[in-house]
C-alpha cells in the first residue's frame, strides 16, 4: 500500500531523511517512532505528496503521491496540529467536504457521531478546544471512508479518555473495515496497544522495523525481570556482566536487557549473584522488550554512531 | 467523481474567505463612490478619443485603482499566504483536485471576482455618466481599461503571487506588494525626468513595456509639461507595448502556476 525506497530529503544543509525505506502492507497498522528531528514528519509529508524527495521512490496505492488527485479519496490524514479554515462551522465544513468527495451529506452526521462531536455541530472551528479540534480532524479524515489513514501524532492534544476513544476507533476501523494505518507518535504505550509493527526512525533512516517480538529478537533486547528484596545490590552486580546491555533498578526488582541468546547465561548467573548480594530472589521471567526500551536503544545506538 | 464539484467547492470556500461580510459590500461601495466622485467629464477642452481616454483614466485612476490593488493584495497575498502559512493549504491538498485547479479557484475568487466587481461598477457608471463616450469610442474605452489594469494592478498581482508562494507568509507579501506599488509610482516620475535630462527616449520606452498606460497616455494626450519635447508613440507602438505588458503579466502567472504545481512544498 505504501512503498518507500531509499528516500532522501534535505533542507539546505540539514539532512532530514537519508536513505529511508519502508513498506506498509494493506490491512496493517504500522507505527512510526523516533526522537524529535528523526525525520518522521518529513517522511510522512513526502508520502502525502506535500514534499518532493531529493532522491528515492515513493508509491502510494502504486502511484506517485505528488499532485495526484486520484489517490486522495483513499487517504485520510490526521496532522498533529489540525489545519482548517477557522471561521467555518463544524457541520457546515464537514458537509462541504462531503460534497467535495461526492459523499452524501448524511456522512457528516455519521462522522460527528463516530468521533462524539455531535455537541459541537454548530460551533465554529476556531471555538473548538485543542482536543475537540483533533477529533474534528479525525472526523474530517473519515468522511471519504479512506482505505489508508496517515496520522502524525494524532493523540498529542487529547486527554486520556479521548486518547483511549481514538485508539479504540482506530482498532474498530481496522477490524471492521480493514483500514490500514501509518501512525507516528511519541506516546509509545499507545502505539504498542494498536500497532502490529513498528518502524524506528532515527537520523533520517529506518533503524529497525518489525513487530515488537521480532524487534526484540532482532535487536537482542529481551528483558528479564528479576524480583528481589535487595534490588540495589543485585543491580550493581548484574551491571558488571558483559552480555548485559541495560539494567534498571526499582524498589521491587531489577529489569535486565540481555543480548540475543544470552537469557540462559543470565539464568545461570543470577543465583550466584544473588548469593553474593545477599538478595532473596522472589521470581524471574523473560519477555519482549517494551517499545520504550527499543526506542531508547535506537537513540543510544545512533548517539554512539555520532561519537 | 467529477472534478467540477470539488473545484466549485474550493472556489466557494475561497469566495467565503476573500469576501467575508462586510468586505465585499465595503469595496463595492468604494468602487461605486469613487466612480462617481472622480469622474471628470469633458475637462481640459478635449474632444473625441482623447476625451474618452481622459474620462476613463480619471474614472479608474489612482484612488480607485489603489482600492482595487489593496483588494487584490488582500486576496492574493494575504488570502493565499495565510492558507500556506497556517497550513490550510495542506488540507486543501488532501482534496481530489490538481494543484493548478486549487490555485485557479483561489485566483478566480481573489482576482477574477475583484476584477469583475471593479469593471462592472466602472462600466455601469460610465454608461450612466457618459453613454455617448462608451458607444462612440468603445475601442478607446477598452484600450484604456486594458492599459490601466495591466500595470500596476495585474502586474502587481503576478509579482505578489510569486512573492507569496516563495515566502509562504501572507502579511509580509502584502507589505512587499504595497512597497512595490509605491516604488512603481516613484519610478514613473523618475523616468520622465531621466528622459528630459538625458534627451533620450529610452527610459520612457522601457517604462512603457512595464506600464503600457504611459505609452497610451502619451499617444492620446501627447507629451505634456516640461517634458513636452519627449517621445510620443504611434498607435501600433502603443499596441506593441500593451502586448508586451500583458506578456510580462502572463509570464508571471505562468511561473506562479508552474511553481505551485511542481515545486511548492508545504
Amino acid at each position: 500500500m505504501i512503498q518507500v525506497d531509499d528516500l532522501a530529503k534535505s533542507y539546505g544543509r540539514v539532512v532530514a531523511v537519508d536513505g529511508l525505506s519502508l513498506r506498509v502492507e494493506e490491512g496493517s497498522i504500522m507505527g512510526l517512532i523516533g526522537p524529535n528531528g528523526a525525520g518522521k514528519t518529513t517522511a510522512i509529508k513526502i508520502i502525502l505528496g506535500l514534499l518532493k524527495p531529493d532522491r528515492g521512490v515513493v508509491r502510494v496505492f502504486d502511484e506517485e503521491p505528488w499532485d495526484n488527485p486520484d489517490i486522495k479519496p483513499k487517504i485520510g490524514v490526521i496532522y498533529e496540529r489540525a489545519y482548517f479554515p477557522s471561521r467555518h462551522k463544524v457541520f457546515d465544513y464537514l458537509k462541504r467536504v462531503c460534497r467535495i468527495f461526492g459523499e452524501p451529506e448524511s456522512r457528516a452526521r455519521e462522522v460527528l457521531a463516530l468521533t462524539r462531536l455531535e455537541d459541537a455541530h454548530d460551533r465554529t472551528i476556531k471555538a473548538l478546544s485543542a482536543g475537540m479540534l483533533q477529533k474534528f480532524a479525525v472526523a474530517h479524515a473519515l468522511i471519504k471512508e479512506p482505505r489508508l489513514i496517515i496520522a502524525d501524532e494524532p493523540t498529542s492534544n487529547l486527554d486520556p479518555e479521548a486518547r483511549r476513544e481514538l485508539l479504540d476507533l482506530i482498532l474498530q476501523l481496522h477490524r471492521d473495515e480493514n483500514v490500514t494505518f501509518l501512525i507516528s507518535s511519541h506516546v509509545l504505550p499507545e502505539l504498542s496497544r494498536v500497532c502490529e509493527s513498528v518502524a524506528i526512525i532515527n537520523k533520517g533512516k529506518v533503524w529497525a522495523v518489525g513487530s515488537l517480538t521480532e524487534l526484540s529478537e532482532k535487536l537482542g533486547t529481551r528483558t528479564t525481570r528479576i524480583s528481589t528484596d535487595n534490588p540495589e545490590a543485585l543491580g550493581e552486580l548484574v551491571r558488571k556482566l558483559e552480555y548485559v546491555n541495560r539494567v534498571e533498578v526499582d524498589s521491587r526488582g531489577v529489569s535486565v536487557g540481555v543480548l540475543a541468546g544470552e537469557d540462559e547465561r543470565l539464568y545461570e548467573d543470577v543465583p550466584r549473584l544473588a548469593k553474593e548480594a545477599e538478595a532473596k530472589i522472589v521470581g524471574i521471567e523473560t519477555g519482549t522488550a517494551s517499545l520504550e526500551e527499543l526506542f531508547r536503544l535506537a537513540v543510544k545506538s545512533t548517539q554512539g554512531e555520532k561519537s | 467523481m467529477g472534478k467540477g464539484r470539488p473545484f466549485l467547492e474550493i472556489f466557494t470556500y475561497a469566495l467565503d474567505e476573500d469576501y467575508r461580510f462586510p468586505l465585499l459590500e465595503i469595496f463595492a461601495f468604494l468602487f461605486a463612490l469613487g466612480t462617481f466622485v472622480f469622474a471628470n467629464l469633458g475637462t481640459y477642452g478635449q474632444t473625441g478619443e482623447a476625451l474618452a481616454y481622459n474620462l476613463v483614466s480619471t474614472l479608474c485612476g489612482f484612488p480607485l485603482l489603489f482600492i482595487f490593488v489593496v483588494l487584490i493584495l488582500k486576496n492574493v497575498a494575504y488570502g493565499l499566504g495565510s492558507d500556506l502559512d497556517t497550513g490550510v493549504m495542506q488540507t486543501l491538498f488532501s482534496y481530489p483536485l490538481k494543484r493548478r485547479h486549487i490555485l485557479t479557484a483561489k485566483l478566480l475568487s481573489g482576482l477574477g471576482i475583484a476584477l469583475l466587481l471593479f469593471l462592472g461598477i466602472q462600466i455601469f457608471g460610465l454608461f450612466l455618466l457618459a453613454p455617448n463616450v462608451i458607444l462612440t469610442y468603445p475601442s478607446t474605452v477598452f484600450l484604456t481599461y486594458a492599459a490601466q489594469l495591466c500595470s500596476p494592478a495585474l502586474l502587481l498581482a503576478g509579482l505578489v503571487l510569486l512573492v507569496t508562494l516563495r515566502l509562504k507568509r501572507g502579511g509580509l507579501a502584502v507589505i512587499i506588494g504595497v512597497v512595490l506599488l509605491f516604488a512603481g509610482l516613484v519610478v514613473s516620475g523618475l523616468v520622465t525626468s531621466i528622459a528630459y535630462g538625458t534627451g533620450s527616449d529610452l527610459s520612457l520606452k522601457i517604462w512603457a513595456v512595464i506600464n503600457p498606460n504611459s505609452a497610451l497616455q502619451r499617444y492620446y494626450m501627447g507629451a505634456v509639461g516640461f517634458a513636452s519635447e519627449t517621445w510620443v508613440p504611434s498607435f501600433s507602438e502603443v499596441l506593441l507595448y500593451l502586448g508586451a505588458g500583458y506578456l510580462i503579466v502572463a509570464a508571471l502567472f505562468v511561473v506562479g502556476y508552474v511553481y505551485f504545481e511542481r515545486r511548492l512544498e508545504i
